[in-house]
């Protein structure tokens, strides 16, 4: 299976700013990927260069084209929330729907219809009289409905309360989610996310500082809760991250046998927050 | 075809105040201050009372008195020139559409909901196609189709008024010509229209795909500096000799035609061809317009001005294609 989304030198200048700088990454089909970086970093970026919306140097494939040149042929098979609360405001529910249908070969009506069933919105409503969590509802049961070979993500949760983002991210995996189907996300809510993800990618002043599948982190990653008299000795093993919990050290250790860890004290996997946080560090410095 | 289709009644949606509403509700305005003001007259004429009209005594009932050729003139110019009760329709439109086009490319990226049309597959190119033809063609045709309703409805209140007074112009207006053909005159002239509007189209598209903001400022703005520096500059080179250039002539014409090409008629201003009126006879014969507005096609300049605008439309379609919404 070749790669959905592909970056080789991928490079983007805001005047002298450098948004990215020589990215290379690679998307397989079927993942769940999660793009995470402190604000400024060039996910957003990254994700305009892959749909088309920006010039950028370097090379990036998407599905096989060039958004440059070829976005009207991308489009066909990509699909993307660009930001919460972008619909027009003179949008009315049933227009959405009729509007999407007719212009997307790949959108199931039937479907939509089913998702804005458990929602209170109702066809005459328009966009302006709508919540910021119903225009959500609305947006996700357009996009959810077409059946795209790619999906992005960009923070789609923002400024939505607790029960609507549960919902949004239970409905993306049960409801849309396939093995021919790849997802980018990126979010700040990193907690949210992250036991859906199958792959992390990291990314900070415009460079990727971390890929890997969730199930290479587990490996590569390891939390231990040293013991008061083991901390010398864990010292020399160069933990990347060192914080304090209730009196106790917890370190995180990249690429230590967890064997060796173990003797050191209790060991687990380190959340994605943790290891967003540790791997930051010194970012906004 | 489809998408197009759907594009368009995109623009609809947004837009059925200005496209429809504004000229629906003018005309009902119309319509009901012609029909209040016949209706009063028909009761006046129930009191039959002496009136002054021009300072002469005139009595109500005179359409009585009226010649049958007289008659003949009536409903000839009431055939011929019904739909000219409908020019504040027109006038109207051509402000929508300036600001139609003039917020057609802004608001989308000032709300951000561009970002959720690009999400779909519909091209920058069929997206600002579809908003040309909203400008120059459905506009028009809405603002046609209002007019026509209006006047028709506004000559069966004429007739009514006069049939009451005892005067039956119904027979003679259904039997005239003229009655049947204005509206084709009328359809026939979108094409001049759709020319003449081109260059304001285009511009007005280009600000809009590319202004940050104040849109109306840089519209109007950008063609009334050039032509102050123009003037500046004819005058160095040619005021003090007292002869002139002609720059400030040409740059006045551009800014004109590219300024008030949606103001239906504007043709005019740019032909030696005056309309004839002859208010005597028949009024202004729509046939008259028609076969002058054609006439002004050729001119060189409107093709020009034409190919200028579509010139634009393709600098808007680049635009909203590149432009990073932040």
């Amino acid at each position: 299976m070749s790669a959905v989304m592909s970056a080789r030198g991928l490079t983007k200048r805001y005047g002298k700013s450098l948004a990215l700088d020589g990215v290379d990454f690679d998307i397989p089909a079927g993942r769940i990927v999660g793009l995470i970086g402190p604000n400024g970093s060039g996910k957003t970026t990254t994700l305009k260069a892959a749909l088309g919306l920006i010039p950028f140097e370097g090379s990036l494939t998407v599905l096989g084209h060039d958004p440059r040149t070829e976005r009207d042929a991308l489009m066909q098979d990509v699909c993307f929330i660009a930001d919460v609360a972008i619909l027009p405001r003179w949008l009315k529910v049933g227009d959405a729907i009729d509007f999407v249908a007719g212009v997307h070969p790949r959108f199931d009506r039937k479907k939509a219809e089913r998702y804005l069933a458990i929602t209170k919105l109702k066809p005459e409503m328009k966009v302006a009289s709508m919540s910021k969590g119903m225009i959500v509802q609305l947006h996700l049961a357009l996009v959810m409905a077409i059946d795209a070979k790619l999906l992005v993500l960009d923070e789609p949760t923002l400024g939505l309360d607790i029960m609507y983002r549960k919902q949004f991210y239970q409905n993306l995996l049960e409801d849309y989610f396939d093995e021919n189907k790849t997802i980018v996300i990126t979010t700040h809510q990193v907690e949210e996310v992250e036991h859906i993800l199958t792959d992390l990618m990291f990314i900070r002043e415009g460079r990727i500082v971390l890929a890997a599948t969730m199930d290479e982190v587990g490996e590569r990653y390891t939390e231990v809760m040293v013991a008061a008299d083991k901390i010398a000795a864990a010292n020399g093993l160069n933990p990347i991250d060192q914080r304090t919990v209730f009196g106790k050290s917890v370190m995180l250790f990249d690429g230590v046998a967890r064997s060796q860890l173990a003797t050191l004290g209790e060991t687990r996997n380190p959340s994605v927050a943790d290891l967003f946080v540790a791997t930051m560090k010194g970012s906004y410095a | 075809m489809k998408t197009l289709n759907w594009m368009l009644r995109r623009e609809f949606w947004e837009h059925k105040g200005s496209l429809f509403w504004a000229p629906v509700v003018v005309a009902a305005i119309l319509l009901f201050i012609t029909a209040a003001s016949a209706g009063y007259g028909m009761l006046a004429h129930n009191v039959n009372v002496e009136t002054m009209v021009n300072g002469r005594q005139v009595h109500i009932t005179s359409f009585r008195e009226m010649p049958a050729v007289m008659q003949q003139g009536v409903a000839q110019v009431a055939a011929n020139s019904y739909l000219a009760a409908a020019a504040p329709l027109f006038f109207m439109m051509a402000f929508t559409v300036f600001f139609y086009c003039l917020s057609a490319l802004y608001d989308e990226r000032r709300d951000r909901s561009v970002l959720f049309w690009k999400s779909l597959p519909m091209s920058d190119q069929m997206t600002v196609l579809s908003k040309v033809l909203t400008a120059a063609v459905v506009a028009p045709v809405i603002t046609m189709v209002t007019a026509l309703v209006m006047s028709l409805a506004l000559l069966l209140i004429m007739g009514a008024y006069l049939a009451f007074n005892g005067v039956n112009l119904f027979g003679l207006l259904l039997a005239t010509p003229a009655l049947y053909l204005a509206p084709l005159f009328l359809i026939g002239i979108l094409p001049v229209y759709v020319l003449w509007a081109l260059p304001t189209i285009g511009w007005l598209l280009m600000v809009s795909s590319w202004a940050k903001s104040k849109v109306f400022l840089w519209a109007i703005g950008v063609p009334l500096i050039a032509l102050v520096i123009v003037k500046w500059v004819d005058f160095l080179i040619t005021g003090n000799q007292g002869m002139n250039a002609g720059l400030t002539y040409f740059a006045k014409e551009v800014v004109n035609r590219g300024l008030g090409g949606l103001v239906p008629g504007i043709w005019f201003a740019f032909s030696d061809h005056t309309v004839t009126m002859r208010p005597g006879e028949h009024g202004v014969e729509l046939g008259t317009v028609f076969m002058q507005s054609w006439h002004t096609l050729a001119a060189p300049g409107v093709w020009i001005g034409a190919a200028v605008g579509v010139a634009m439309i393709f600098v808007a379609i680049r635009m909203r294609r590149w432009r990073d919404e932040g």
